[in-house]
């Protein structure tokens, strides 16, 4: 139950998914990843001190309790059992004294009655000593001493009857009147005393069960708030965590308590499944990246086959005219081989270092530059389908926080879907501006068919699609989520059949000024 | 061959094959114009009617199709030939289908490109 202040889990968003990013060339596999490693270690290396431990001792201090009670019940019913044996004790004596007395009074009346009177004395003084110590502790010992000074000096004075030469009787009368007065008084006091603390013994015992109860209600609460909070409050942040997986956050869970209980073997497992679940994605990004480069891959070469052709007709003339050439002419000639030969090396090097399996490497980069990055790769597709472009750059677009090659196969695809949905003719429209709550905005808008009001909602799931069998997975939209996501940002979609779709990408933006090498741009 | 030189026109929008073509062909013995914007090209053909127009199919704005379709109005006599890449294979089969007298793949050497201009000849001369 002690509880050590449960933080919400602060995770950064896509710093530790970054780092940890396994190296490309190993294929799928199935190694855990060091970010998963070191949250095991930080989630075992705790005490243990589980919930059946805990359970466990709320139990046992339930049943101690519940001992201690029991106990306690039972020394005062034990006590409570003495003080009555002592009560009819003191009673006795009461009695037996009295019954000197009336015998007394009856030998001074009538003349007999001493033997009976000295054997009830007798039997009182037995029974005074018999229980000496017990009422000592109650009426003080020298209360009992007096008692018995007192009886004995009785007992002496009745044997003195039979004496009378020794005193005259009713100076005895007289002695005996006032000793057995004061004996009397003292038994009956020593008798109330008794019965007073019967009485308290008897008040303290009705009040266990109410002891008892207070007790009871107070371990129940306790538990209960135990359950409540321990167990709850778990459940609640795993239930978080599941929904933080459901938008693509595959950050370790991390310890936020110094023990460890039932609930860390769970958190490992989704450890684990969060592991397996990113290295799925990775796989799917990376497959999904190959698609988009087989795609781009066609205008690519139709693009090739310019300088080529440039190429190969210019080196033709030289080989056909070298002799009828000037210098002048030939110089020329070799430099346009050159700057042709350079053409077609950084065509295919664009496509290279975009379909390359790179690190991730989360840094902050210019989204402007990605988008035009994006543009030039798409942008054969573009030529070829006819489709014009507007791109929009807001100045002093701040820089986001986030792998720059990840976020050109997002741009990428969305503008691949843009050039499918566009007929001969149509417009693609690419504007990036900061919003208020520290976000870019990047608005991708075609002239499009546009998307049916029923099929909007679909058009993130995997495997959707609208495209013919063979030419669509259906996955490039939720592989670009998922990339997005990673990076806390989010992928919106508008609209009207007929008119065309826009694609809103959000990022969050970085204070970090991008350094100035994060992508390479071909001028 | 006739006494009047065969008249050609040449459109690309890549500047190089108008600017290695020009001397290739009239090292034939051909009359060459070279354009590298449609429009420019369909300009000139209102202007003057060419016996061979060779044009690039995959052009910004004005294409080659439009070129084809532009000098095969002016002239039924006008052989043209068709620049194709290689996304763009179907778009020659199309052009042949509308009229168009041969095409040559990108890349091609000038050599290839004389001979189809020589046998565009061969039919006009007859």
């Amino acid at each position: 139950m002690a509880s050590t202040g449960e933080e919400e889990p602060s995770e950064p968003l896509n710093g530790a998914a970054g780092s940890d990013e396994e190296a490309g060339g190993s294929a799928a596999s199935s190694e855990v990843s060091l970010a998963e490693r070191q949250a095991e270690r930080a989630l075992l290396e705790r005490p243990a001190f589980s919930l059946r431990m805990r359970l466990t001792l709320s139990f046992a201090a339930l049943l101690s309790v519940s001992l201690v009670i029991a106990a306690t019940s039972w020394v005062v019913l034990t006590r409570l059992e003495k003080r009555l044996g002592f009560l009819e004790v003191a009673d006795s004596i009461d009695s037996e004294l009295l019954q000197a007395r009336r015998y007394e009074k009856n030998f001074f009346l009538y003349g007999k009655g001493l033997e009976e009177a000295r054997v009830h004395v007798a039997e009182a003084r037995r029974l005074v000593a018999a229980s000496r110590v017990e009422f000592g502790s109650l009426v003080g010992v020298e209360a009992i001493a007096a008692l018995q000074a007192t009886m004995e000096e009785y007992a002496r004075s009745l044997a003195d009857l039979d004496r009378p030469q020794h005193l005259p009787a009713p100076v005895i009368e007289e002695r005996l009147r006032t000793l057995g007065g004061r004996m009397l008084e003292a038994a009956e006091r020593m008798s109330t005393r008794e019965r007073a603390e019967v009485e308290a013994e008897i008040r303290f015992q009705r009040r266990i069960p109410l002891f008892f109860l207070a007790a009871i209600l107070v371990i129940s609460i306790v538990v209960g708030l135990f359950l409540t909070h321990h167990i709850l409050r778990r459940l609640k942040r795993l239930d978080a965590v599941a929904r933080r997986i459901g938008e693509g956050d595959f950050t370790p869970v991390m310890p936020t308590r110094a023990t460890r209980d039932e609930f860390t073997n769970l958190a490992i497992a989704l450890n684990h499944m969060m592991g397996e679940l990113d290295q799925r994605h990775r796989a799917l990004v990376r497959s999904h990246k190959l698609r988009a480069v087989g795609r781009l891959t066609a205008g690519i070469a139709h693009e090739l086959n310019n300088p080529i052709n440039n190429i190969m007709l210019t080196a033709s003339l030289l080989e056909e005219d070298y002799a009828a050439l000037d210098e002048a002419e030939r110089v020329e000639m070799v430099r346009d081989l050159v700057e042709q030969s350079d053409r077609a090396r950084r065509i295919v090097r664009n496509l290279l270092d975009f379909a390359r399996e790179s690190e991730m490497m989360v840094e902050a980069i210019d989204v402007g530059e990605v988008i035009r990055h994006s543009l030039e790769l798409v942008g054969n597709q573009l030529r070829l389908a006819k489709v014009g472009t507007h791109l929009e750059l807001a100045d002093g677009l701040p820089p986001v926080h986030g792998d720059a090659n990840t976020l050109t196969q997002v741009f990428v695809n969305l503008f691949l879907n843009a050039v499918d949905a566009l007929p001969e003719g149509g417009r693609l429209s690419v504007v990036a501006e900061a919003d208020a709550n520290g976000y870019v905005t990047v608005r991708i808008a075609d002239t499009g068919c546009g998307i049916p009001e029923h099929l909007i909602d679909s058009v993130f799931d995997p495997f959707f699609t609208t495209k013919s069998t063979g030419k669509g997975t259906g996955l490039g939209l939720s592989v670009s989520l998922g990339i997005v996501r990673k990076h806390g940002g989010n992928i919106d979609v508008e609209s009207v059949p007929g008119v065309g779709t826009t694609f809103t990408v959000t990022l969050p933006a970085t204070s970090v000024p991008p350094p100035s090498t994060a992508i390479e741009v071909s001028p | 061959m006739t006494a009047s030189k065969l008249h050609i026109l040449v459109v690309d929008d890549e500047a190089i094959v108008g600017k290695r073509l020009k001397p290739a062909l009239e090292r034939e013995g051909y009359e060459v114009e070279t354009f590298e914007r449609g429009a420019d090209a369909i300009a000139r053909i209102d202007e003057t009617e060419f016996d061979v127009v060779v044009t690039d199919i995959r052009m910004d704005e004005v294409d080659g199709l439009q070129v084809l379709d532009h000098a095969l109005a002016r002239s039924g006599r006008t052989k043209v030939i068709i620049i194709s890449g290689y996304a763009t294979l179907e778009l020659a089969r199309e052009a042949l289908a509308k009229g168009a007298f041969d095409f040559v793949a990108k890349p091609f050497k000038p050599e290839e490109l004389r001979e189809v201009i020589r046998r565009a000849a061969a039919v006009l001369g007859e």
